[in-house]
């Protein structure tokens, strides 16, 4: 391990609500491979955008190379020499490997793009790197190892000396993340400071000399890798401390009824064989990290999107769904993680996404009443404390928390008695979240059950009964809630194959 | 002027809409004026009025159609072409195979409902985009227009024959005692298709879509039904407004109608319909047309060719899409 050729100090940001980074430090030495972690919504992904100047810091320094420095943009930060090497590639499919590896910066003959030039200079790259691929060929045609390599390739063009992979593994096979590693060790002896971000904890104690862990946009501590275990690592990474009463037992009672059963759901990738059962009145957690495959489960289930095969038994009678129509009919709703695109239409004033789907209720012959539906809107607008001046405000005008409301007024006018909550309280306030909460509880006091997809770990361990993690695609355990903790939860979480 | 638009009476017509029709009430004095001024025959007199009528009738019912597709956030290019197509082939039955009067006016809307049960089925079910299957069924109305009148121009029949006696669904009589039929049916159309637009399940589901799709299909909605029906209806409207076209002009040309195609969703976009979809006002596309038929009338009555008409169009449209654009980034 070398110099020091990085250094963040008391990095802290801020946005309306969150307070993301809060006086981070981190070191990046020449010649070694740091990992970052850190739980979802960490701040990990933040800080790197601070540094690459996609984010202006609040306060801080950030000491490159012995200078202070502040990038105003990546394209600043690329030209000095600190690149990421980002999780979704970002390709042109339709150009050749050159052309993408070149984009913005073509090498030119007076006005016309030296094609021949680009790719003479592509090979050299790839003979760095010690791998083999045609400049020529359309990125399109690569494979999303190769393509990866051609982002490496990219990144240590402009002259790198500092690289930061934002969860590269995440699509690649195993042999193509063996060639993936056997690059980053290539770089660091060439002297390269790397940071590595990836929840794969097998991979960080292959690849890396030290972890940097950070929760809650907190830095935590930083760890010589081999001299650490991982369960040191997922300790530091969930904390022990809890801020909120987990539940301690479950509230259902034992006999209580299947309402829902899955059976070998099997959808695209990111859904491979999920059985469980929910009961009723049950809180049923689903935990994971981002790509778990949860929220893919909740929409095959739902018939969002299409399914391979598995069998789905409601109250014991086996069902198909094919369409989300088809699950509503079953007496299903889903609250999306994504409200603005999949749960509210925001045009719309809060009658009509309340009656959104259960029109013909509001009928009278072919026209909808109009002072029905608004009785029923303020009927839930006053249940459930929604802050809205009238039932005929557009959506757009409302709070996160109270959008949400909007959307769990939609599914109780249709009275569904399966609920699914995918991240029901994210981007919400603290105070919007409590009343959430409350209101989940009282649903299920009520006889409805829910399926609740969330990544924050307190919220997993204060509402569910009984919980699914997943991992992969694959469930990889169940745990009932009196045995849960925060540990156990994470090494389900991070089980890979 | 806040406090103008804070008026409870404005605030039900709409303030855009009061601004249209101010624009309406100015242009008529301002082609009078000019007309005046360039020395030519009065703008001002009642035969021109019933000539820009005839042209709002056929105008009105394309634009009308139109609307429920855009407030889906789609677009027809075909209506123009379809509604010839619709006046060719019923023409020619009537004409040239002695089909009866009645039975021609039915196969008129029965054409254009084929159409849009096409691009409805096109658009929604097998989800191509719509400025795509438009022009493609564009191109196949001329077509199909033209083979089946062997590329002639059919001529229906005069008021005075036996069989002109649809004329009067335009006009009944003559000069200044005659009585403006079109402009009645037109009249209780738009208000007919503005209940649909506002206060059935139908036209609930259409602006909700048009606004986000994926949220209303996820509410257990079958969204395509009710995107196919915007079409169906669009193409229906088309057909209709052949027998109005036909009934003001009496002569249809085989390949043409693509022109009143930009016409009508011109007025669309004057009316305050979103491009983007969601939002939508029948009443607001009926000032539209007005418009539109008046500038036409004027251009015409300065002696000036129907290119100047194209060139005020393409920069009222590129006016009104701005508007819509500002006030949407206003509303974010």
């Amino acid at each position: 391990m070398g110099d020091i050729i990085l250094t963040m100090k008391g990095i802290d940001k801020s946005f309306p609500g969150v307070h993301a980074l809060d006086h981070v430090d981190l070191e990046v030495r020449k010649g070694e491979v740091l990992a970052l972690m850190g739980e979802n919504g960490a701040g990990k992904s933040t800080l790197m955008k601070v540094l690459t100047g996609i984010y202006k810091k609040d306060e801080g320094t950030i000491t490159y190379e012995g200078k202070e420095i502040e990038f105003e943009n990546p394209r600043a930060a690329q030209a000095a020499g600190v690149v990421i090497v980002h999780q979704e590639l970002n390709m042109l499919s339709h150009l050749t490997v050159a052309q993408n590896i070149f984009i913005g910066r073509e090498i030119m003959n007076g006005q016309i793009i030296n094609d021949e030039k680009m790719n003479e200079e592509s090979v050299k790259l790839f003979q760095k790197l010690g791998i083999e691929i045609d400049p020529k060929e359309k990125m399109g045609n690569l494979t999303v190892g190769k393509q990866q390599m051609c982002e490496i390739a990219k990144a240590i063009s402009h002259d790198a000396k500092v690289i930061i992979f934002d969860e590269p593994s995440a699509a690649l096979t195993e042999a193509e993340i063996e060639e993936l590693f056997k690059i980053i060790r290539d770089l660091r002896d060439k002297g390269m400071g790397i940071v590595y971000i990836s929840h794969r904890m097998d991979e960080i104690k292959v690849i890396t000399d030290r972890v940097t862990v950070m929760r809650d946009g907190t830095y935590v501590g930083t760890l010589i890798t081999k001299d650490c275990t991982k369960d040191d690592i997922i300790n530091m990474m969930v904390g022990r401390v809890i801020y909120e009463d987990p539940k301690t037992q479950s509230a259902v009672a034992k006999d209580a009824p299947v309402v829902l059963k899955v059976e070998h759901l099997n959808a695209g990738k990111m859904v491979r064989d999920v059985s469980f059962e929910l009961h009723k009145g049950e809180i049923l957690g689903f935990s994971g990290l981002m790509g778990a495959g949860r929220t893919e489960t909740a929409r095959a289930l739902f018939g969002a999107d299409p399914k391979e095969g598995g069998d789905i038994y409601i109250n014991g009678e086996k069902v198909t769904i094919n369409t989300p129509m088809d699950a509503v009919n079953h007496g299903i709703g889903y609250l999306s993680e994504d409200r603005k695109r999949y749960g509210i239409v925001v045009g719309k004033s809060v009658a009509e996404n309340t009656t959104m789907a259960t029109l013909k209720e509001f009928m009278s012959g072919l026209f909808i009443n109009k002072k029905k539906e608004d009785e029923v809107a303020w009927k839930y607008v006053e249940s459930l404390k929604t802050k809205t001046p009238t039932v005929d405000t557009e959506v757009v005008n409302l709070s996160g928390g109270n959008q949400q409301k909007v959307v769990i007024a939609k599914w109780l006018t249709r009275n569904c008695d399966i609920l699914i909550f995918d991240e029901p309280t994210r981007g919400i306030d603290v105070g919007a979240k409590s009343e959430i909460y409350t209101l989940m509880n009282e649903l299920v006091a009520q006889g409805k059950s829910i399926i609740m997809i969330s990544s924050e770990m307190t919220e997993v361990l204060r509402m569910s009964d009984r919980i699914v993690v997943m991992c992969e695609g694959r469930k990889t355990g169940e745990i009932d809630i009196a045995e849960a903790t925060q540990e156990n939860i994470m090494q389900l979480a991070t089980q890979r194959n | 002027m806040e406090k103008f638009k804070q008026n409870p009476i404005v605030k039900k017509i709409g303030f855009n809409r009061i601004v249209l029709i101010g624009v309406l009430i100015l242009m008529y004095f301002l082609f009078g004026a000019l007309c005046a001024a360039m020395g030519r025959a009065s703008f001002f007199t009642l035969a021109r009025v019933y000539s820009a009528m005839n042209y709002a009738y056929f105008m009105g019912f394309l634009a009308i159609g139109v609307t429920f597709v855009i407030a889906t956030g789609g677009i027809d290019f075909s209506i123009g072409p379809v509604m010839f197509c619709s006046a060719l082939i019923s023409g020619y039955m009537l004409t040239k195979q002695n089909v009866p009067l009645i039975v021609c006016l039915i196969v008129s809307i029965i054409v254009g409902t084929i159409f849009g049960l096409i691009n409805g089925y096109l658009v929604a079910y097998l989800d191509m985009p719509s400025f795509i299957t438009s022009m493609a069924s564009m191109m196949l109305a001329k077509g199909i227009g033209s083979a089946y009148t062997k590329t002639q121009s059919v001529s229906w029949p005069q008021g005075t024959e036996a069989a002109g006696w649809y004329r009067n669904l335009v006009k009944i009589g003559n000069g200044s005692a005659a009585i403006p039929t079109g402009l009645i049916i037109l009249a209780i159309a738009s208000i007919i298709f503005a209940i649909i637009l506002n206060k059935t399940k139908a036209g609930r589901y259409i602006l909700c879509l048009g606004s986000n799709k994926e949220a209303v299909r996820l509410s257990g909605v079958d969204v395509r039904i009710w995107e196919a029906l915007a079409y169906i209806l669009c193409g229906m409207l088309a057909g209709i407004a052949a027998i109005f076209y036909v009934g003001a002009y009496t002569t249809v040309q085989p390949g043409m109608g693509d022109t009143f195609n930009n016409e009508a969703i011109a007025s669309c976009v004057m009316g305050g319909t979103s491009m983007s979809g969601g939002i939508a006002s029948i009443a607001g596309t009926f000032i539209g047309v007005l418009i539109i038929a008046m500038l036409q009338e004027g251009i015409l009555a300065m002696g000036f060719q129907k290119d100047y008409q194209f060139v005020i169009t393409g920069i009222i449209v590129i006016l009104a899409v701005y508007a819509d654009i500002r006030s949407r980034r206003r509303r974010n």
